[in-house]
């Protein structure tokens, strides 16, 4: 009992769990209105993208890399979805589509990273650029709208499976998936490895290259088909779809423990965490703080969030965390 | 003698000729309009499916008075990058600048340096500060603020039944437009529709910044809903704001009512479904069409901006009114009766 | 051999900067101009400054990518003063001050707290600029003294450099001695190289790096005065994404992102070089959206191309082939 107990508050993601709850305590005391169904729905489906790309982000980060490029990816995968829809293809072409861009820029991203070992940062936003660019040129002013949407994702943004968005089973769906193949799949263990210590890693026999490219690839993959989440839960898509989103995915992250400096951190940490950023959004709103107030109280707590995960993590588990990078 | 006058017509003629070419601009398409201008058209962000619509006046505008006219802009819609792209006009020696401020003060300094330069400098859509109207020879727009203010205070006063709370969904908190339109809506709700209310109290403390981004504008209306659950109406006067209003309020089945500037193409489907009943907007392509036509008219000497002066585009006549500004009329509304003619022209 | 490739790519950047400018005049009618010069050099002028001192940042292993938002808390603190009556010079004190102040958060949340820098500045790039909203609302200042606005977009008398040319010079050659010539440049390439060698020799690390983000900080607040001046102007959304541009600037100046390498010459050269190269491109009226994408293939390419040279020069002198 007693080991359970500890082996429990040793967990890596009990902080940010801790803090997800003192926060919707707080909300929920503020505004009853917090606490219906239709409150639950609301923080889900608003969490649903972010937590997909933070779920394929964490592969990145626990490597000791990152990937940027996340956010021009799915917005451009979006807007070709419903295009290609538009143009009368079928659903299952439109997701190829989908996937086929996401590998395109996984790959690229990965090459460079990987076998040319570039740095991850550099890399990413290069392409972060890139894809912005030929999205909009691609796009122009066209939008997306929901009769251009495919029927089955727009069913899946719109349905509720017993009050739970269907949206956010999707993510909590591929958390679990993910989450799995990190911990029980050797190969994914490894990603902790090359994370925790590059050259231990290589001399332990690690295929370093190969695991950083698939990772990478895994997470272009996840971005171009997360494109159907967030034309999903939006019903359409322009040239500006999913500008900016890459920061607040990696702030998710951070937030739910997966260390920027590699190593640690797993991706339930990171949904929890993309769950405790869009509560306190919309917390910021139901204690009634004045519009003008929210974006410095949202980046305040995003900071004490930080914080509060990086000093508990120094008791929580002994970790090697050597600092900022 | 007969001989000695055929030399002196002939002549005559091919002075007269000659003259003829050189008071009258070749090939003059439209009468008081120079031929062969180079025309700049410059949206706040090129990537805007508003402004596209915009550009297909000017350019329809261009093709009738022989101008040529080049679609120019940032992918961001701020001031600093505009003023990146006014630099390349000034360089590139255009004659005339069509624009639509992104921001209504960073832009100025800028304009003055155009103007400065001789070229001819016509804001539409969207203006720039009062205080700084010298830097443009005339400002098209679509309707007086309070006109397009009131008027959605009218629709969803129409929509709610003339009574309850309201809330505002905007654009972004310094988009200049937005905030003129919903200044007047404050003043006009309480004395017209006395059993209505805003949800905060003031007009104010009830608008919403969507910062013209679906994503941003989608979480504001949740929060407008979780915050004053009661809320009957939401006005959303932006183009992306109602669009994101109405997919939200069909996504979760909300009684509340929406309404505000919507594109007719976009809204479409909301409004043959019932979504929303009502919304409205001008039409951009007239905008860049008359804008083009008061900029040409004022680089070729015939119109220069000053109040009371009027130029004709098209077949119609514009007048220029207090602080330099020619208003295009009311807008347009599009219901279930007109959405299926207009939703194909933009 | 590494110093070998990183000293070849800045005199990349600045032979690269002299073929924009060269093949520029050639493609466009409109480019070399003095006219044009002035507006590249206004153009890249804010980004210049916060990017002096985001090469010592980045050099000492460091990032903070609130810098743009630092910018617009300056410029909305400069503009609320002066709005609430302070006399200007009082208000661009303000500013700079404000500037300082933030860099010196930034600086106790990851020297004190022990925060990583990339996590943190993305919660102060927030914080900063929502406080830019809390203090001017939806209000941006516009009535700002004619005297003052004018040192925004005009030259200096006589010359075709704008004013902006003079806070950009003074502080440029000041960073530059500093870096390559003085004990605290040494020290900042030490950090980056070996944070705790540089600790066991008795480098005040904590201290450096204190400093090096308060000093990114008053940049930031400099360029924010700037940046005031030259769109007359002080607004809530004031210089959105240009933590990017400045971060891919030092970048392609040859600082290598994992610190301990880089020169202040190649960044300047690679501010003026992408400034240079974004007036080439739309002067030949290449699209904002083409411009992106260049924009993402130079940052590659600064990376890629002194890779494939190692690659190729470790190839042909040793026998050890790189793992590929």
């Amino acid at each position: 009992m007693k080991t359970a107990m500890t082996k429990l508050f040793r967990i890596r993601e009990l902080p940010v769990f801790l803090a997800l709850v003192i926060v919707v305590l707080i909300t929920g005391t503020a505004n009853p209105e917090f606490f219906t169904l239709s409150g639950f729905q609301d923080i889900t489906l608003g969490v649903a993208v972010v937590a997909t790309l933070a779920v394929a982000q964490t592969l990145v980060i626990v490597m000791k890399h990152i990937d940027l490029s996340v956010g021009s990816t799915i917005g451009f995968s979006a807007y070709l979805i419903g295009d290609a829809s538009s143009q009368g293809h079928g659903f299952w072409y439109c997701m190829g589509l989908a996937l086929a861009l996401g590998l395109a820029v996984g790959a690229a991203n990965g090459f460079m990273v990987a076998y040319l070992q570039l740095p991850s940062l550099v890399v990413t936003l290069g392409t972060l650029y890139i894809v912005r660019g030929i999205f909009n040129e691609v796009a122009g002013g066209n939008t997306i709208t929901e009769d251009m949407v495919p029927g089955p994702i727009n069913f899946i943004g719109l349905n509720t499976f017993f009050g739970i968005p269907y949206l956010f089973i999707v993510a909590v769906v591929l958390m679990l998936i993910v989450g799995f193949i990190m911990k029980r799949i050797r190969s994914a263990r490894d990603l902790y490895a090359i994370g925790s210590n590059l050259l231990a890693a290589e001399l332990g026999g690690i295929p370093v290259a190969r695991r950083v490219f698939l990772a990478f690839l895994a997470t272009g993959a996840v971005s171009g088909l997360a494109g159907a989440v967030l034309l999903a839960r939006f019903n359409t898509a322009a040239a500006n779809s999913g500008n900016g989103l890459e920061l607040s995915v990696v702030a998710a992250c951070v937030v739910g423990g997966v260390a920027i400096a590699g190593g640690v951190g797993t991706v339930y940490g990171a949904v929890i965490g993309a769950i405790l950023l869009q509560a306190i959004t919309m917390a910021l709103g139901a204690l009634g703080i004045p519009q003008f107030w929210q974006l410095a109280v949202n980046g305040t707590l995003l900071i004490a969030a930080i914080s509060l995960d990086r000093y508990l993590s120094t008791r929580v588990k002994p970790t090697s965390i050597m600092g900022a990078k | 003698m007969i001989k000695k006058l055929a030399k002196v017509v002939a002549a005559a003629a091919i002075v007269g000729a000659l003259v003829a070419t050189a008071v009258t601009p070749a090939s003059a398409v439209v009468p008081g309009i120079k031929t062969g201008l180079k025309i700049a058209i410059m949206p706040k962000a090129v990537n805007i499916g508003y402004f596209t619509a915009w550009n297909k006046g000017a350019q329809k505008a261009c093709k009738e008075i022989g101008a040529k006219c080049d679609y120019v802009g940032p992918t961001e819609a701020t001031g600093p990058a505009q003023v990146q792209f006014i630099n390349k006009i000034i360089q590139q020696r255009y004659d005339v600048l069509v624009i639509s401020a992104a921001d209504q003060n960073a832009i100025v300094p800028s304009l003055n340096r155009a103007k400065a330069r001789g070229i001819t400098v016509v804001t539409s859509d969207a203006d720039v500060a009062a205080a700084s109207s010298k830097s443009r020879v005339v400002s098209v727009l679509p309707a007086a603020s309070d006109r397009i203010g009131t008027a959605q205070v009218d629709w969803i006063a129409e929509a709610v039944g003339k009574k309850g709370s309201i809330a505002v969904l905007s654009a972004a908190a310094t988009a200049a437009n937005q905030n003129a339109w919903i200044a007047a809506m404050g003043p006009y709700l309480t004395k017209k529709y006395p059993n209505m209310s805003w949800v905060g109290g003031t007009v104010d403390k009830s608008t919403f910044y969507g910062d013209d981004d679906a994503t941003k504008s989608t979480a504001q209306f949740a929060a407008i809903l979780s915050q004053y659950p009661d809320v009957a109406g939401i006005i959303s006067p932006t183009t992306v704001g109602v669009l994101a209003a109405a997919i939200e309020k069909k996504a979760k089945n909300a009684k509340v009512k929406v309404t505000g500037l919507g594109l007719p193409s976009q809204m479409a489907p909301y409004i043959e479904d019932g979504t929303t009943e009502k919304v409205g907007l001008w039409n951009p392509i007239d905008l860049g069409y008359v804008a083009v036509y008061a900029a040409a008219r004022a680089e070729s000497g015939t119109f220069n901006g000053r109040v009371g002066s009027s130029f004709k585009a098209g077949n119609k006549t514009y007048k220029v009114t207090k602080g330099g500004i020619a208003f295009l009329g009311d807008p347009f509304t599009f219901t279930k009766k007109n959405i299926a003619t207009f939703k194909k022209i933009y | 051999m590494k110093k070998k490739y990183t000293f070849g790519w800045d005199q990349g950047v600045a032979i690269f900067l002299l073929m924009t400018v060269v093949i520029g005049s050639f493609v466009s009618e409109y480019f070399a101009n003095f006219d044009n010069i002035s507006f590249v050099i206004q153009d890249i002028a804010e980004i210049a400054i916060i990017a002096l001192a985001m090469t010592y940042l980045i050099i000492a292993g460091e990032i903070d990518l609130s810098v743009a938002s630092i910018l617009c808390l300056s410029s909305a603190t400069l503009g609320f003063l002066f709005r609430n009556g302070a006399p200007f010079e009082m208000a661009i004190l303000g500013g700079l001050l404000v500037g300082l102040l933030c860099g010196l958060i930034n600086g106790f949340l990851v020297t004190v707290v022990g925060l990583p820098s990339l996590a943190v500045t993305i919660g102060t790039l927030a914080l900063f600029r929502g406080l830019c909203y809390a203090l001017l609302g939806n209000e941006p200042v516009n009535e700002l003294p004619e005297e003052w606005i004018v040192l925004g977009y005009e030259n200096i008398p006589g010359t075709f450099l704008p004013w902006s040319t003079i806070p950009l010079a003074i502080l440029a050659a000041i960073a530059w001695i500093v870096l390559h010539y003085t004990r605290i440049g040494r020290w900042t390439f030490a950090i980056g190289i070996n944070p705790e060698a540089a600790k066991f020799s008795g480098i005040p690390v904590a201290r450096m790096k204190l400093g090096l983000f308060a000093v990114t900080g008053l940049m930031s607040g400099v360029a924010g005065v700037v940046y005031t001046l030259r769109f007359a102007s002080a607004s809530p959304d004031g210089a959105v994404g240009y933590e990017l541009s400045v971060i891919a600037a030092v970048l392609f100046g040859g600082v290598a992102i994992a610190g301990g390498v880089g020169t202040l010459w190649g960044v300047l050269a690679a501010v003026l070089s992408l400034g240079a190269i974004r007036s080439v491109l739309q002067l030949i009226d290449f699209s904002a959206n083409a411009l992106l994408v260049v924009s993402g293939a130079l940052l590659l390419i600064s990376v890629v191309v002194p890779k494939a040279i190692e690659i190729y020069q470790s190839r042909r002198n040793s026998a050890f082939v790189t793992k590929i």
